[in-house]
């Protein structure tokens, strides 16, 4: 059996199991043991031994449990009212007024939490109720936390950044610093978006609010100080390059549980269920990093990644080419599974494709994060839509149509960085050295 | 004995998170130390090594609460006289899957314990122990897959779709990324 007949066997069987329903790990697992098992001499339990206890008895992979715990930790404090409050008597002037509130508390919240579920729904629970009442459109404001909910992903720290460092090999630092430019100009895009949304239809905007001295407007903003002071030592700590992610992680654990305890929000019952949170969602991520070890090995084993990436090699396509088809695979693939299946399923395939075509590790993970960014909002399966519409009791249809015009904000940022590649490897390489593998 | 199994699927998860808080606390107490001018001892190998614990042991009582990701999108199409025994062939594929694992890691670790195999790093203590957490994290995983097995058969409601189904109607995203 020629190595592309092999590849389409397993390839179909995956998703004849990914489509039954079995769990994504478990059906991983299966695919690698049934490689290895019908089309190597490798012993699969071998393999399996070593990627399971390989993937996860990770020191670098420690700082995955952490950031999670970390987002849990300030999910469950007042962020959400302070957010409102803190931001709301900045932002009045810019046209489409409190409606940046979503975008920028987005942005803030992204910086201490790796989640685009937890983001929108952190932001929404309270600014989606306060712009109702102040009479802004329910539309565009539903659209703006819909988009600017999946900066989680692409502002560090983000768990789906650290997924594809694992899964890249590459350095969990970098693809953090990588994330800051492209975050910000699809910070700088959602808010445009707003802005000349409200140039153009003036009458939707409510009247500016009452004015406030500069006292007011600080005291309002005092609560979201401590988070801010977090967020930079946590940052200024990793790219600086003096911690490592783990350990900035840690610190990032000690210092919201210190944020929590300041609020008045920290007990007993919020430390266990913030913990046992993070062990549960972390758990259902290494659990899947260890099946996708193990296929991983078994596609090594096959050489089913090498003799796919010389038959898309010897296709001749543009390096453009090869996006584009990338891309509407991963549009595709987002709109039926979660982010962080779409990256470790497909990793060991498409990485020799992409590094045989000359392009940057780093790069392509933001590259790919945007694609997962664009996954969340799109039908049938987007997380924060669900999130959304269960907040807002509107059904999923009208949520995803208010999303259409950051869906094309996110494809604009894509377009972006593939013009321009800087915006995602000047950075990391200015902060931490150019060291290309 | 469903008291009993509820137990053991949440010690075990507690074991997970107590490990899981460890990390934090071996990280800031080797950043600490650093800081002082002193070495913490194969802190690197411990933390990697509950970092596997804090997973492994929470695997069941994870399963149980529904969180482990499937795409449930063509299952949740189906009608209900057809859904059933897709569930089932589901578990029973789980229980073989969980149930190879556990035989496959239980072997290896087994011979490493027979071996006395030696942790390579700057802990040189038998590499057994910290991988035990593994066999005993997929042992209470497999005992969840047989418990929803037969709950299912039995004709009732897995913890897992009723965790779910909680989740959706009480709006909780907090499991999904």
């Amino acid at each position: 059996m020629s190595t592309l007949a092999v590849a389409a066997v397993l390839i179909v069987l995956l998703f004849v199991l990914l489509a039954g329903g079995l769990w994504i790990a478990m059906a991983m697992s299966v695919v690698g043991w049934f490689g290895l098992q019908f089309f190597t001499n490798s012993p699969p339990e071998a393999s399996l031994f070593q990627s399971f206890w390989g993937a996860t008895a990770s020191w670098t992979l420690a700082a995955l449990p952490l950031f999670v715990w970390m987002g849990e930790i300030l999910f469950r404090t007042k962020l959400s009212e302070e957010m409102f409050e803190g931001l709301s008597p900045w932002l009045g002037w810019l046209p489409g007024r409190l409606m940046h509130v979503n975008i920028i508390g987005c942005g803030i919240f992204a910086a201490v939490s790796g989640s685009s579920a937890a983001t929108c729904a952190t932001i929404g629970k309270v600014a989606l109720p306060e712009l109702r009442k102040r009479g802004y459109d329910e539309k565009m404001s539903l659209g703006s936390l819909c988009g600017a909910g999946t900066l989680g992903l692409l502002i560090p720290p983000s768990i789906i950044m650290i997924v594809y460092a694992v899964a890249a090999e590459v350095s969990i630092l970098k693809m953090f610093v990588a994330g800051v430019l492209p975050g910000v100009l699809l910070i700088a895009l959602f808010s445009g978006c707003i802005a000349v949304w409200a140039l153009v239809s003036r009458g939707k905007v409510p009247p500016p609010e009452p004015g406030m001295t500069w006292r007011e407007r600080l005291r309002r903003s005092r609560n979201l100080i401590p988070t801010v002071l977090l967020i930079t030592f946590v940052m200024s700590m990793m790219f600086t390059g003096y911690a490592t992610a783990t350990e900035a992680a840690a610190v990032g654990v000690l210092g919201s549980l210190a944020i929590a305890g300041w609020s008045g929000s920290l007990s007993w019952a919020t430390f266990r269920a913030s913990l046992m949170g993070a062990t549960r969602l972390s758990c259902m991520i290494l659990f899947i990093l260890a099946g996708a070890a193990f296929m991983s090995s078994c596609m090594a084993f096959t050489g089913v990644p090498r003799a796919l990436a010389e038959w898309v090699a010897s296709l001749h396509m543009h390096t453009y080419g090869l996006l584009a088809v990338l891309s509407v695979i991963y549009v595709l693939l987002g709109m039926v599974i979660d982010g962080i299946s779409m990256i470790v399923l497909t990793m060991t395939i498409v990485l020799p494709m992409v590094q045989a075509a000359g392009l940057d590790l780093i790069w392509f993970g933001i590259f790919i994060v945007i694609l997962v960014e664009i996954a969340q909002i799109t039908p049938p399966v987007g997380f924060n839509l669900f999130v959304l519409q269960t907040m807002s009791g509107r059904d999923i249809n009208y949520v995803a149509r208010a999303s259409i015009p950051f869906f094309f904000m996110m494809l604009l940022a894509l377009a972006a960085i593939v013009a321009f590649p800087g915006l995602a490897t000047w950075l990391p390489d200015a902060l931490l050295g150019a060291t290309r593998s | 004995m469903r008291r009993f199994l509820d137990r053991l699927y949440l010690a075990s998860a507690v074991a997970g998170a107590v490990c899981l808080a460890s990390i934090a606390v071996v990280m800031l107490l080797q950043a600490g130390m650093r800081e002082a001018g002193l070495l913490l001892r194969g802190a690197d190998d411990i933390v990697s090594w509950l970092c596997a614990a804090s997973a492994f042991l929470a695997l069941g009582y994870t399963f149980r609460s529904g969180e482990l990701i499937r795409v449930s999108l063509l299952l949740e199409q189906l009608p209900p006289r057809s859904r059933r025994p897709a569930e089932t062939a589901c578990l029973v594929a789980a229980l073989l899957v969980v149930g190879y694992a556990t035989w496959a890691v239980a072997g290896f670790v087994y011979e490493s314990w027979q071996l006395g195999e030696v942790a390579q790093g700057l802990l040189q203590i038998p590499i057994w122990i910290p991988q035990a957490s593994l066999v005993l994290g997929l042992a209470v995983f497999l005992v969840a897959v047989i418990d929803e097995l037969v709950q299912h058969l039995a004709g009732g409601k897995t913890a897992y779709q009723a965790a779910h189904d909680a989740r959706r109607a009480a709006a909780d995203f907090s499991s999904e990324l």
